[in-house]
């Protein structure tokens, strides 16, 4: 074989294997692709909290022990019966960021809605008895609008809708179960400052999203 | 106060760290009096799990005196004698109610790493990683313990600190290991490793009703030691072909039980080995399987194998066909410490079990490093080193 054929073949070879490389990952991340339809993604996220319904509506309607456990994230005030205003506190200047007002629909299900912030959002929240005794899912779905690149973005810089509500998902079953969300922020350790800031930024990337 | 820290991959110094604080109403804070060194904290060091900061705190089977709690503690008092499980457990999810604390939903505040590894993620525990929750470990003057109620155990007086302290991992993990053999008296087990966690499940399955129990190691010491303080029958890997003895001692059948307290770094002669040491060396598998394997191989048709020495990721040539066509129980897990430590107290009290021997070792903190080079190296007889803060 010349070896211009040889070229010819290599580089045959080598575009069928591109090819064959970025169908396999283009069908993989569609696979992972949260749910688009008409402009917004909507996602379905769920975490079990071994406790009963009445127990899981009891911990949101303590005013107190629901501010205790919104204090460093977010405030809540209630506009009627059945209406809340929510907004967010950011934990790094303590400024509020975006407000959402929440509506209760019915025992065990209410409805949310950004009103203020950078990403239009709304979702529903649904509260369903576990088998097998098992306590209560909560079984929430967001709908947010975002392009690819701008969600691509919010999961890099982990400020994302998504990542919000799995980590909301997790906090709310940890506040319900055992009454605190545990951190290890401030254990002792032999960093310098700069190195604690390092690694608070890998705590918070361990800690933001994940399955729930 | 001063700590003993990792400093990067096979590095350890003893710095001066803060000290910690009550962070919430459950939390109390442990003087500790005596911290052990573990198999598992080599994997940590030496970076086959790849979640260590520089600067963590290392350690995590310990006990000591309860100097300060927080508001919400109820069964413990400053002043308290304790021991201390080295899984953190928040004992109010579903699998601590059902004490599989191990596996608490609520304790490790960074769980999106074993998320993506394994799943779902698992308790945390103390000083092991930021896979685990990033707590500061117990190789430290005094150490934060989240759950005190939980996770701390009053200890009777007239047990010494050396003895008291293996009630934290090794006799849990040894005690569960034998656990998931399902004894019912009169069976072979086979334990694999005679480190501190090995020499605790032969003790185990002897309590459980083992008639003959087979340690198997490389390191002459250890086996005398355990033969010797255990009266265990011992197999030496090294000189012996481990299935053939084994097929020899039990007439054929294979032992009934076989337990891996070894974990992902374990040893072999000949070939394989080294194919898997290159291979572990080149990140292509986190974990050699070696005493896995040999368990499986030898264990006997329809019996049960029990993994407890610690894996992280990806193995190499697990004998599936083997498990599934010899119709093979395989049980592992982190060990529920909560579950075992008050029964192994009493025993450990009455003199049925003293796993004191396994400190050969004791050290101040300021020798911690030179205690883990004793500990890694196997110099001097070196069983377990016991660190005085």
């Amino acid at each position: 074989m010349t070896s211009n054929a040889t070229r010819w073949a290599l580089l045959g070879a080598g575009t069928l294997a591109a090819a064959g490389v970025g169908r396999v990952v283009a069908r993989r991340r569609r696979r992972r692709q949260p749910e688009r339809r008409d402009g917004w993604y909507v996602v379905r996220r769920g975490v079990t909290v071994d406790r009963p319904r009445d127990a899981v509506i009891g911990f949101w309607t303590d005013r107190e022990r629901l501010d205790r456990a919104l204090a460093e994230w977010a405030s809540l005030e209630q506009l009627d019966g059945d209406r809340w205003r929510c907004e967010s506190i950011d934990p790094a200047d303590g400024n509020g960021g975006w407000r959402a007002e929440i509506t209760v629909d019915g025992p065990g299900v209410l409805r949310w809605r950004v009103t203020d912030g950078p990403v239009p959002q709304q979702g529903r929240v649904e509260l369903v008895d576990a088998p097998q005794g098992r306590g209560t899912e909560i079984r929430a779905e967001l709908r947010y609008r975002a392009t690819p690149l701008r969600r691509a973005f919010g999961l890099a810089a982990g400020n994302e809708p998504d990542l919000a509500l799995r980590d909301t998902l997790r906090r709310v079953k940890s506040l319900i179960e055992c009454g605190q969300i545990i951190d290890t922020r401030h254990d002792p350790s032999g960093r310098s400052p700069r190195q604690e800031r390092a690694t608070d930024r890998v705590r918070e990337k361990l800690s933001a999203g994940g399955r729930a | 106060m001063r700590a003993l820290c990792w400093e990067g991959v096979g590095k350890l110094a003893v710095r001066d760290v803060p000290e910690p604080r009550l962070r919430a109403d459950g939390d109390i804070i442990v003087r500790v009096r005596a911290s052990s060194v573990c198999g598992s904290d080599l994997h940590l060091i030496n970076g086959y799990l790849p979640a260590m900061r520089e600067g963590d705190v290392l350690g995590h089977e310990f006990m000591g005196e309860v100097v300060e709690t927080g508001p919400g503690v109820r069964r413990l008092r400053v002043g308290d004698r304790v021991v201390v499980g080295s899984v953190v457990a928040c004992g109010a999810c579903w699998y601590c109610r059902t004490e599989q604390y191990s596996l608490c939903d609520n304790s490790n505040p960074q769980p999106v790493f074993t998320e993506k590894l394994w799943g779902h993620s698992p308790a945390g525990i103390l000083g092991y990683s930021h896979a685990a929750g990033g707590y500061a470990g117990s190789h430290a003057e005094y150490i934060r313990v989240p759950f005190g109620d939980i996770g701390a155990f009053a200890v009777p007086e007239g047990v010494p600190d050396d003895a008291v302290v293996f009630t934290s991992d090794a006799l849990p993990t040894g005690w569960m290991a034998a656990d998931f053999c399902a004894l019912k008296g009169g069976e072979v087990v086979a334990v694999w490793g005679a480190g501190g966690v090995g020499q605790m499940a032969a003790r185990s399955a002897q309590i459980l009703g083992a008639d003959r129990v087979i340690v198997i190691d490389r390191l002459p010491e250890r086996l005398a030691t355990a033969a010797g303080r255990l009266g265990v029958e011992t197999i030496n890997y090294a000189e012996t072909d481990v299935l053939e003895a084994l097929r020899e001692m039990t007439a054929g059948r294979g032992p009934d039980a076989c337990i891996e307290a070894v974990g992902m770094e374990s040893h072999d002669v000949g070939p394989s080995y080294a194919y898997d040491r290159v291979k572990q060396a080149a990140r292509l598998e986190t974990d050699r399987l070696v005493s896995v394997r040999q368990a499986i191989m030898a264990c006997r048709k329809g019996g049960t194998v029990s993994i407890v020495g610690v894996y992280a990721g990806l193995v190499d040539k697990f004998p599936l066909g083997a498990a599934m066509n010899k119709a093979l129980v395989l049980r592992m897990g982190q060990m529920h410490a909560q579950r075992y430590i008050p029964m192994l107290l009493d025993r450990v009290v009455t003199g049925e079990i003293d796993p004191g021997y396994l400190a050969t070792h004791p050290l101040p903190l300021e020798q911690g490093v030179r205690g883990y080079e004793l500990f890694e190296k196997k110099q001097d007889g070196c069983l377990r080193t016991v660190l005085h803060p």
